[in-house]
Parts: structure tokens; sequence; C-alpha cells
């Protein structure tokens, strides 16, 4: 007994070993089987600095590229089984603002996968009728996601307004339908030109004349129902003065 | 999280890839299957607007995750559960995807929720339960002298 543990003992350093030598050469690659489970076995500093939260501030630090592959659907295997695992508060608008805009985009794909850890997660959780471990993690990514859009799209629009001083994204122009309202189009793209789509050509940008006194009969009864709501408020304020000739008359 | 949808999906136009994204707004859900796949399949729970070669790029791009083949299929939600008004109830349709792994890998999911003993932390209130329970169960117990002779019975 003592040997075979002795053995394994040696077994577990050499597989370190190997494990070390395999992470600082970046071209090896990682297999995916989970009967041998690889890269859990011997785990080296230089790993476990990666496998901090994305939610700390640890992941700053970028060390190598990840290779874990499907892996990365699932949490740290230390975390399996727990009722709960601690994390940290979302990003803020106020940290994002301070970040540059390639740190961004890589903090944006570091919460995507943590994203989809999480779903893959909860739909286990739900399939085996067992609580979620710390769900509110969820909402703190969304919430991160949702900050770092807003930042992201701010600096588009500054850019934009500077370089062309557009205020909107997606250019559009004020239209009016037959009905004659009058709306904001949104431009989109088409892959043949206006003059060739028939389908774009069927709409109705424009009012036609026998529609102009519907149009004013529209005006007229929106006036008309405006007009009676005040009377009746009117008449309303005047029956309680009547009965109350010492009550305050409301303002509005 | 109306800014987190993706605004329109673009136009076909000449040159690969057709989608140039730089902050993808889709969601994986890895999955249990349900039915027995090879063992060098996985199934993934995508988004509707998700087509093939948007799950291989994805996989391949962000994950480094080699990908040789992927079938999709969408499932339809059952409305089969009604409210207390009687009307239909639909649960959200949702599109899977198959995907084979490439260069001989495998895959089986993990359990990742094992039986792990819980010993309450010391001082939490779950323990001193635990071990009022345990008091209260020795304080109830019999006299062994008295030989399973039941209490109201003697001097």
């Amino acid at each position: 007994m003592a040997a075979s543990s002795a053995a394994g003992r040696v077994l577990t350093l050499c597989r370190q070993l190997q494990n070390v030598c395999r992470i600082s050469s970046t071209s090896h690659f990682v297999n995916v089987t989970k009967g041998q489970n690889p890269v859990y076995r011997g785990m080296s500093p230089l790993v476990s600095l990666s496998w901090c939260s994305s939610l700390g501030q640890c992941r700053a630090l970028h060390t190598t590229t990840s290779r874990r592959g499907l892996e990365e659907f699932f949490d740290h295997p230390n975390n399996w089984g727990e009722t709960n695992v601690k994390s940290g508060a979302p990003w803020s608008a106020k940290q994002l603002r301070a970040k540059s805009s390639e740190d961004l985009h890589k903090l944006w794909y570091v919460l995507l996968k943590e994203k989809n850890m999480l779903l893959t997660i909860e739909q286990e959780a739900k399939r085996q009728r067992v609580q979620m471990p710390s769900p509110e993690r969820i909402r703190k990514i969304e919430r991160s996601m949702f900050r770092l859009e807003t930042v992201v799209s701010e600096r588009e629009t500054a850019l934009r307004l500077l370089q062309t001083g557009q205020t909107k994204g997606r250019p559009g122009a004020w239209r009016r339908n037959t009905f004659g309202y009058v709306y904001w189009y949104r431009f989109k793209e088409y892959a043949i030109p206006w003059y060739m789509n028939r389908r774009y050509k069927r709409k109705k940008f424009y009012t036609p004349k026998f529609v102009q006194p519907y149009i004013r009969l529209r005006i007229e009864k929106y006036i008309r129902e405006k007009a009676r709501k005040e009377n009746l408020k009117k008449k309303a304020q005047a029956k309680l003065k009547e009965r109350f000739p010492d009550m305050k008359v409301s303002s509005s | 999280l109306a800014s987190l949808r993706m605004k329109l999906y673009p136009l076909y136009q000449l040159g690969n890839p057709q989608l140039r994204i730089f902050r993808p707004n889709w969601f994986l859900t890895l999955v249990r299957p349900g039915k027995e796949q090879p063992p060098d399949t996985v199934q993934f729970r995508i988004p509707m607007e998700m087509t093939k070669y948007d799950v291989k790029n994805y996989l391949e791009k962000i994950y480094n995750v080699p990908v040789g083949d992927i079938r999709t299929r969408i499932q339809y939600g059952s409305n089969k559960k009604r409210n207390h008004l009687n009307q239909r109830v639909k649960q959200p349709d949702y599109k899977v995807a198959y995907v084979q792994l490439a260069q001989g890998q495998t895959f089986t999911f993990p359990n990742i929720f094992p039986e792990k003993d819980r010993a309450p932390a010391e001082g939490s209130l779950e323990e001193m339960q635990e071990k009022f329970m345990e008091d209260e169960k020795q304080r109830q117990k019999l006299d062994p002298r008295r030989g399973g002779v039941t209490e109201w019975f003697g001097l």
C-alpha cells in the first residue's frame, strides 16, 4: 500500500512537471478529454493567476493565451459542488471609462466567456433540479456588459460627432406616410439600388391630396377631445366650488 | 438590455467572413445531450439568428476549439401548458447545434454538481442547530438500565 502511494506521488510529480512544460510551450495542443483531465492535474501558479474571477482585478494581468477550449464552458473544478461561489462587484462605467478601447474589447470577450459559462451552469442546474451556485453572477455580468456597451457607444458617438457631425449612428430622415404622419425613417442596407427594388418602390413616402381633408378631420377630432376634457374638468371644479365655497382651488 | 441586441444581420457581400463583429452578443449554452451522442459531438443551445458558419467561427476564434462539422435544428418550445384562463402558454423556441470536434477530440459532459460532504462552518447557526438537536436526542433516550421498560411503570 505504502509503495503504491509513493509511486502515485512520483507519478503526480512527473505530471506536474509535464504540465509546467506544456504551459510554457504555447504551440502544444491540449486534448479536451474528461477522462484524464490533463490540465487540472498539476496547477501551476501561472495558470492559477488567470483562474481568478473575471470580475476581479487580477484579469488585467494577462499571461498566455488560454488553451482550455471547451473546458471554458465550465467553472473551475474546485467550485464544482459548492453552494456559493465568491465573486466581485460588476464593472462600473466609471472604471470602464478609464480603460483603453483595446482593453474594453478584451474585457468584452472575458465577460462573454464568463456569461456562457454561467448559462451552461444554470441550464445544467435546471436539468438536475438543484440550485445554481451564486445565481447573482449572471446579473452582475449582464450589468458589466451593458455598461461596457454604453461606454463604447459613448466613444463612438464622440468620434462621429467630431468627424462627421452626425448625432445618430444609423442615418435616417424625416418622412411622411400615406396618412400624413411624419416619422423618423431609419435607412437600411439593400442589395440592389432603390429604383430596381420593387418592394421598396411600393412603399409610399408621400401623402396624397385626397387625404388632406381627413388629416384636418383628425386634428379637429383631437382638438375637440381635448376641449371636452378641459370643459369637463372646469365644470367639475365649478360644481365643487359651489358646494364648498371655502375650498382651495388646485393649481392643476 | 435593448442595446445588447444584435442590430441587423448584414446583407451578403463578396468575400469572407460575412460577419465582422467587434463585440458579439451571442451566448452559447453547452448542454448535456438528452439522447446519446457520439463521443466527439457537443450539443449547444444557440441564439436563433446564429448560423452554422457563425457557430463555427465563434468556437474557432473565441474558444480555439477545432470544429469539424455542425448540424443545427430548431426545437419547438411546448405550448401544451395552459394558464388560469385556459389560454395556451408558449415556451420559447430555441436552436440546437450539434458540433462535431475535429482532430480526434472527444468530449463528455462532466458532472458539475458532485456530492460534497458539507461540514457546517465553525460557530455558524447551522452547526449550533445540529448540536442542539443531537443533545435533545440524547436527552430523550430512555435509561438503558431499565431494559426497555416504559417510564410510567415502576416506582
